[in-house]
């Protein structure tokens, strides 16, 4: 498939100097987190207590496994649906599918048992929401939208020739997902699905709310629990270390598996429909996500209405907004960058090992505990003699940036590997610098796609609840964070108020963001 | 994009200006989040210390109690704190083992509270007692013991806690292992079928509560009071359990590398004063330490008949092992 030194592809000493650079801060960066943990642990006794180890890791596999594979299935078959038909409020509905994902995890649990609990609106059907079933429940929720919003883009991205030409051969349905989807697709679910699973894997509030006990848990809790209540940082650090090493292995695997993409072009309006018994599968795959995804999410919506009045008059709640938009801002833009970098250096890079190596340190940021992440930042600060006031601000914009990267990766990558591959003859022959190779063929390629990654980091960052629980202070609150603390001091009205505002964002952002970032690069070209 | 980054190094430079031209002291308190918020009682104290100290009062909230002393322990010498507040008596002596909290040296003789106070290095701040919380329109017959709670019908539905991550969680395992002793793990596999859910944190808990998910959550006697004052809503009420109740006294301590020591044991004192402990009620729905007469507000239940305690010694030696008995029992 790939020879060595394959005279198709440009050379790009640059890119792939600056890719490695970013891998490598990356990985000394998680490295120096750990290290610092460890060293404030040293002299510390170890506490001793009682962790099941091997039903930990076992009840996590499976759950997130089982969180995976569905996420994936649902996906493709939402994706398929959604590449097919045409209808009024299309790019509203795929708005709020992909927000799922960097809603705070607490907002759709909450939404899921509106619609699904015992006492809501389908609560007399009588289906078990608590328990292993629920917590798989929220995560495909999260994650299977999402999954349909990344394979949809590629859908969306088949060259309008490959559907003539298939059209012309008058494929059946099935002929058609087999020869033309899925090589469009493929090249994107192992990334895809390495980041499902190690989402679900690192799970946390979720699997708490919904696990239904002792039974359904996550390393995750066990990590939190030796640094919260034990105090046992190194304990944390080995626990923390299995759950890099369980979550290394995925990604190595799906680095493995990926084939490289191949073609790319303009999207395309589809005319080409599908057979009638086609259609009807379409419609009815599209109904049942719209009731299982988008009910709770709408629920959402109305849960919060009741407390809206209250909130918009308080002004720790338009801090809360300020304070979220530039930091989601501000970490969209990092993303954006860091992104474009490595994945155009994972293009470029013609060695399989060099392209892992690439990827995998942003990744591994993934699957880093977010309690150690924030205890290895804060004691990290404080080794420099930095006052954690001051660097709260840039710790929580980094922190989310890099928690974004992988999805930017797993967006940026396959179109840029496309590019290099489809159109790196003609930039050879052209004797494109860099640069111009970026401007004039690659980024109004990728431009609605940059839109996407600005628009997932930028929420990713508005949702967040990890890294800013032990930065925060009363001046640096952000919209989650005011949302946790209202639920703290009974007023739940306004916290359903704040997570339907978040929502209302998220959704705004997903539909603007990549069309703007789209029409930008319109305008250049 | 980048014109964000001067803009917020000026806001935080002028922050910092402005904290050195103050030539008042700071007193700096670590404390949970929702006591240093908005609608928690760290404004009123603040603005009710400030009248007569002579200083500034500085709330940094953390997640939560224990995240507060967790931050401070990693601080070490170098911490800004002065004062670590809302720790309760489930981790007193793990706090105290810590070293780093100073003799307060004061007396607490006119308190209310479930038992003398003593306590050489923290002083009381608020108190309550663990209950499970129920809403009389839905739960007619409340089960009034937890005997009475596992024979309800598997149906019945309650929400805890966990005990790993949340205080009240961490309350309940005492409670039950003050009630009943080596049974304990009995009790626990006993309420295994009706635990719908373990939550993170209270938050949480009390949130699918409300959303009717369960009917009663482990919350407060004085849950119901906030829902009859805040909410006009007289609907909700806590199970009277005949074993008796279990408190939970939340505490502060002065740290040792404190720099203002006078002025921190002003306010520990100056906080079980009736003009402070008159905040407490209506905004951390925690009953007062002090006798504040009429300002309690009448929705406040009465104290319960039976309250249980354990020593402070056993809990901080046997805490980790309850725990661990009692998520084996219910898992």
């Amino acid at each position: 498939m790939l020879q060595s030194a394959d005279p198709a592809i440009p050379r790009r000493p640059l890119r792939l100097i600056g890719g490695a650079a970013i891998a490598f801060a990356v990985a000394a960066l998680i490295g120096t987190l750990f290290w610092s943990i460890l060293h404030a642990a040293s002299g510390q006794a170890a506490s001793g207590s009682g962790i099941d180890l091997g039903y930990l890791i076992y009840i996590t596999t499976l759950q997130a496994t089982l969180s995976t594979v569905l996420s994936l299935i649902v996906g493709i078959a939402l994706a398929w649906a959604l590449n097919r038909l045409r209808f009024p409020g299309r790019s509203l509905l795929i708005g709020l599918f992909a927000s799922a994902i960097v809603t705070p995890g607490l907002v759709v649990a909450f939404g899921l048992l509106s619609v699904w609990g015992r006492s809501g609106w389908l609560g007399g059907l009588g289906i078990p929401i608590f328990g292993l079933g629920g917590v798989v429940a929220a995560h495909l929720i999260l994650d299977g939208a999402f999954a349909a919003r990344i394979l949809l883009a590629r859908l969306d991205a088949i060259p309008d020739t490959r559907l003539k030409t298939g059209q012309s051969l008058a494929l059946s349905p099935w002929t058609r997902f087999a020869v033309i989807d899925w090589p469009a697709i493929r090249g994107t679910l192992p990334g895809l699905a390495a980041i499902i699973f190690l989402l679900a894997f690192t799970s946390f509030p979720i699997v708490l709310l919904l696990g239904g006990g002792p039974a359904v848990q996550t390393l995750e809790i066990a990590i939190y629990s030796a640094v919260r209540l034990d105090f046992d940082l190194a304990l944390a650090v080995r626990l923390a270390l299995v759950q890099i090493g369980i979550c290394a292995a995925i990604i190595l695997a799906s680095a493995a598996l990926a084939p490289i993409s191949a073609s790319l072009d303009r999207p395309a309006e589809p005319r080409w429909r599908d057979a009638r018994v086609a259609r009807t599968l379409q419609w009815s795959v599209l109904s049942l996500c719209i009731l299982g995804f988008a009910a709770p999410l709408f629920a959402t919506l109305l849960d919060g209405i009741a407390g809206l009045g209250d909130v918009l008059h308080q002004a720790a709640f338009w801090n809360a907004v300020a304070t979220s938009l530039w930091i989601g801002a501000a970490s969209a833009t990092l993303t954006l960058v860091l992104g474009i970098t490595l994945a155009a250096a994972r293009a470029a890079s013609l060695s399989r090992a060099g392209r892992t190596l690439l990827s995998v340190p942003a990744y591994a940021y993934l699957a880093v505990p977010a309690v150690t992440l924030a205890l290895g930042a804060f004691i990290l600060v404080r080794d420099l003699g930095m006052s954690t006031g001051f660097t709260a601000p840039i710790v929580v914009v980094v922190a989310n940036a890099l928690l974004a990267l992988p999805f930017a990766m797993a967006t940026l990558a396959p179109p840029l590997e496309a590019i290099t591959r489809s159109r790196g003859k003609l930039i050879r022959s052209l004797d494109l610098v860099g640069t111009r190779q970026f401007l004039e063929v690659e980024w109004p390629l990728i431009a609605r796609d940059a839109g996407l990654v600005v628009a997932l980091s930028f929420c990713f960052s508005l949702g967040d609840l990890g890294v800013i629980a032990l930065f925060g202070t009363q001046d640096f609150t952000t919209l989650p964070l005011l949302m946790v603390r209202a639920l703290g001091a009974y007023r739940t009205h306004d916290a359903a108020a704040i997570a339907a505002l978040m929502l209302v964002l998220t959704v705004a952002a997903f539909v603007a963001l990549p069309r703007l970032i789209e029409r930008l690069a319109d305008a250049r070209a | 994009m980048l014109r964000f980054a001067p803009l917020a190094l000026a806001a935080f430079l002028s922050l910092t200006a402005a904290a050195v031209a103050e030539d008042k002291p700071t007193l700096t308190i670590y404390t949970y989040d929702s006591f240093a918020a908005d609608y928690g009682p760290g404004p009123g104290l603040k603005a009710g210390f400030e009248k007569t100290c002579g200083c500034t009062l500085s709330f940094v909230a953390a997640d939560s109690s224990i995240g507060a002393l967790r931050k401070v322990q990693l601080e070490g010498a170098t911490t800004p704190a002065d004062i670590v507040l809302g720790l309760d008596t489930s981790l007193t002596g793990e706090a105290r083992a810590t070293g780093l909290f100073a003799a307060h040296g004061l007396t607490f003789d006119k308190l209310s509270l479930p038992a003398a106070w003593t306590d050489p290095d923290f002083a009381p701040v608020d108190f309550g007692y663990f209950a499970f919380v129920y809403d009389k329109t839905k739960v007619k017959t409340p089960p009034n013991s937890f005997e009475a709670l596992i024979n309800e019908p598997a149906s019945f539905k309650i929400v805890l806690e966990d005990p790993r991550s949340d205080t009240p969680g961490l309350g309940l395992v005492l409670w039950i292992k003050a009630a009943y002793g080596d049974k304990a793990a009995d009790i626990w596999k006993g309420l295994k079928p009706h635990i719908a859910t373990m939550a993170r944190s209270w938050s949480d808990a009390y949130g699918l509560f409300l959303k009717g998910e369960a009917d009663m959550a482990l919350s407060y006697t004085t849950s119901p009071s906030y829902h009859a004052i805040a909410e006009n809503n007289p609907n909700y009420a806590y199970a009277d359990f005949s074993e008796g109740f279990y408190p939970q006294i939340e505490i502060a301590g002065i740290l040792k590398s404190s720099q203002h020591q006078d002025l921190a044991k002003k306010f520990l004192s100056w906080l079980v004063t009736s003009d402070a402990q008159a905040i407490i009620p209506t905004t951390n729905w925690m009953y007062p330490v002090t006798a504040i007469g009429d300002k309690l507000p009448a929705a406040f239940p009465a104290a319960p008949a039976k309250v249980l305690a354990l020593d402070e010694k056993t809990i901080t030696a046997d805490k980790a092992a309850w725990i661990d008995e009692a998520l084996a029992a219910i898992r």
